[in-house]
């Protein structure tokens, strides 16, 4: 009895912490979102529940199907954080299990390598790449010399020969780069903690490598596989600044953008403050399915066990 | 679908307009003076008329000009506003404030540290800039009350309303003598706030078109039409590397100069719906970007033809030019007839703790020298001084010939455009103008 009193005094700082940070900021956007603007279209937020007034929730949904003016920008986002996660798996996945399974003495120096990008912040990182990719940069002649941009010209990839020219594949790459250490992580503790016993069990039981790997790793690594999809796919969504200073173009912008911008200035703050409870919205089905596969993955074990 | 709201009781709105018209006696205000004014738009009374409340603007009766529905001064070049006078203004003979700290709310990089520095050892203060990105999150977090400055730097275009919201207070122009010693005649009493009341210039700017003349094969300036250039065939070749500025009044404005529009401030959706689909032609063409950086993106060469503000260019001159690359590279072409100038603005907040030393401020920044150690050690945007000579800018090498377009003239600030306040509904058409073509 005393001991769990003491566990829940110290959740206590970081209940409150949560409670201030999240839960009132989430409800002033909230407020915002379903309040209203002055004449001068600075927003009302209306606190009280009984005050909501959906019109901007509304005008935000016809906003994002089709037809409607961020309907492109919403296409555009999904597809955008579909194929970088789906290019961050498959970068992340060999690593990971490299770095989990086979790195032997290598482990250690590659798991620095790993945590090494958390030192740069994400936004030096970017500019780096401003550079690099500009005009004479040396990226930019690297790709050049090993023929990669005529390549992506070819089957259509790019357009031109500006790689920082609101390119989608410029865009996409970048968020690759930016995000996917966020998913090695996570991924690298889901494989290093299967027991090496269920894979020997596997090919004892006459399966192939590969047979294993598809049959035992992969179903075993599904909660660490989707907890760092989340990971990064949540601030994807959210994401302004790559598209802003990879391209800055209006062809590559995205939610983010579309929400910057509105709230950034002129009359649409709540147009802003009620897309991004739309796109959370949107988000949280994902979060929803994740959880309930993690609550199974947890009842499988507690059965198994 | 969304009920137009009711402003909070507030800022300008008629309610306040009643309580406190009539208090005074009717002077004449601009009203009359505008009566025998000729010009296509009507301007709106000052208040009164149909409200059926006394004259002015918010119970001053010697205020007035056009205002928009919702009682907020429009002010136009033909057009002046006089604001009301909330407030009492300090005293002449007030004792300049001691120590402790005086704070600025200014955009980053808009104020040479060195001026600020010695006006601080020079008065016994210290000072603090706090920058904000754009005029909007200013302004809202201003209205929040929380924020204390002394000295707020703005535009012309915000003015009324932070009159209105009672943010900034009525100046002693006796604490600023360099106003009517230094400055433009015509910026005196500038329309916006004619006085003046609330405000001094501060620099001015044109917004044109900025190229490097070693990498683009055409000469903007040599079109018919020199804004078309960017929607020329001869700038297809330059795909990623055209820009617009990233905001909502310039690059509207520019579509509309495009055709020959001469009013930025119209409010016909026909010629902004034309605008937006005129900017969104740009994305096919030339792929173009979005970007107010055009002081760093040009000197660097990533950015080959821009829509740009002259004080960039002058700003690149002096502080971004990449090793190597001479500043006569850069070109710079501005409208001379109708082509958008305009100045920005300071004001002293309304809750300022040290209002004496802010007028000092103010009066300091508008020194000869100080002004041109602002202007050409750092900030590069050009202060209205009578003692500023262009041809000596463009002689003593400040300002390569390549440039002399960005060097602005008291003649093309006379025959010039500016974008001013909209109407409430103007500013969204506007601003869906923008949206729709920057969301792409």
């Amino acid at each position: 009895m005393g001991s769990r009193w003491i566990w829940r005094a110290l959740a206590l700082p970081g209940l409150a912490w949560l409670a201030v940070f999240f839960i009132v900021a989430f409800y002033a956007i909230i407020s915002v979102g379903l309040g209203n603007v002055t004449t001068l279209y600075q927003p009302v937020p209306h606190w009280n529940p009984l005050d909501w007034n959906v019109g901007y929730i509304w005008e935000a949904l016809k906003s994002v199907v089709p037809g409607g003016g961020t309907w492109h920008t919403f296409l555009r986002t999904v597809i955008y954080v579909f194929v970088a996660v789906t290019l961050s798996l498959a970068i992340g996945y060999p690593v990971a299990w490299y770095a989990a399974r086979h790195a032997g003495r290598w482990r250690g120096p590659i798991l620095v390598l790993l945590v090494l990008p958390f030192w740069i912040s994400y936004l030096m990182r970017m500019f780096a790449w401003t550079n690099l990719l500009a005009d004479n940069g040396y990226a930019t002649r690297a790709l050049h010399t090993l023929s990669i941009d005529t390549l992506f010209q070819k089957v259509g990839l790019l357009d031109g020969t500006d790689w920082l020219g609101g390119q989608h594949i410029a865009v996409i790459l970048a968020l690759v780069y930016g995000y996917v250490p966020y998913l090695i992580l996570p991924l690298f503790a889901a494989l290093d903690r299967i027991d090496q016993r269920f894979i020997e069990a596997a090919r004892d039981l006459g399966a192939s490598p590969a047979g294993a790997f598809w049959r035992v790793v992969v179903p075993l690594s599904k909660t660490g596989t989707l907890a760092g999809i989340v990971l990064i796919a949540l601030p994807m969504f959210g994401d302004y600044y790559t598209p802003d200073l990879i391209s800055g173009s209006p062809k590559t912008a995205i939610l983010g953008n579309a929400i910057n911008g509105y709230v950034q200035g002129g009359p649409d703050k709540s147009l802003g403050a009620a897309l991004t409870l739309l796109l959370s919205a949107f988000l949280l089905i994902f979060m929803l399915y994740y959880l309930r596969v993690i609550r199974a993955d947890q009842r499988a074990a507690a059965g198994a066990g | 679908m969304n009920e137009p709201s009711k402003p909070p009781d507030e800022g300008l709105s008629r309610r306040s307009l009643f309580r406190r018209g009539g208090a005074l006696a009717a002077t004449a205000g601009i009203g009359a003076a505008l009566a025998g004014c000729e010009n296509t738009t009507t301007p709106v009374a000052a208040n009164g008329a149909g409200a059926g409340g006394g004259k002015g603007i918010l119970g001053d009766p010697t205020a007035g000009g056009p205002v928009d529905s919702a009682g907020i001064p429009l002010a136009r070049r033909d057009y002046p506003v006089v604001l009301p006078k909330l407030g009492d203004v300090v005293a002449s003979s007030a004792k300049p404030e001691r120590g402790g700290e005086l704070q600025i709310y200014n955009y980053a990089d808009y104020i040479n540290p060195a001026v600020i520095k010695e006006f601080g050892k020079r008065e016994g203060v210290s000072v603090r800039v706090t920058t904000f990105d754009t005029l909007d999150e200013a302004f809202s977090k201003l209205s929040t009350g929380r924020l204390e400055f002394d000295v707020i730097f703005s535009t012309p275009d915000q003015l009324s309303r932070l009159v209105g919201r009672k943010l900034v207070q009525p100046l002693n122009y006796e604490l600023i003598p360099n106003l009517q010693k230094n400055v433009w005649p015509e910026l005196h009493s500038p329309f916006y706030d004619v006085g003046p009341r609330y405000s001094v210039p501060y620099v001015t700017y044109t917004t044109g078109i900025a190229w490097r003349n070693d990498l683009l094969d055409f000469d903007p300036s040599k079109l018919e039409q020199p804004w078309e250039a960017f929607w020329s065939p001869q700038a297809e070749k330059y795909r990623g590397k055209v820009a617009i500025l990233d905001d909502s009044r310039e690059a509207p404005g520019m579509a509309l100069m495009r055709r020959g529009v001469t009013d930025l401030n119209t409010e016909d959706p026909e010629l902004l719906q034309r605008a937006g689909k005129d900017l969104e032609e740009l994305n096919g063409k030339v792929g173009v970007k979005v970007s107010i950086a055009d002081y760093e993106t040009v000197p660097a060469g990533r950015v080959l033809l821009h829509q740009g503000w002259s004080g960039d260019m002058i700003a690149g001159v002096i502080s971004y030019m990449p090793k190597g690359v001479k500043p006569d590279v850069l070109s710079y072409w501005y409208q001379t007839q109708g082509g958008p100038i305009f100045n920005d603005c300071i004001c002293v907040a309304a809750n300022a703790a040290k209002p004496v030393i802010a007028h000092r401020l103010l009066n300091y920044i508008l020194d000869n020298k100080v002004a041109y150690d602002n202007f050409a050690g750092y900030v590069g945007y050009q202060p209205p001084l009578n003692a500023i000579d262009g041809g000596k800018l463009l002689s003593d090498g400040l300002v390569p010939k390549t440039l002399s377009q960005a060097v602005v003239t008291r003649e093309a600030f006379a025959n010039g455009n500016a974008y001013l306040t909209l109407s409430a509904k103007g500013l969204q058409l506007w601003d869906h103008t923008w949206t729709s073509f920057r969301n792409g």
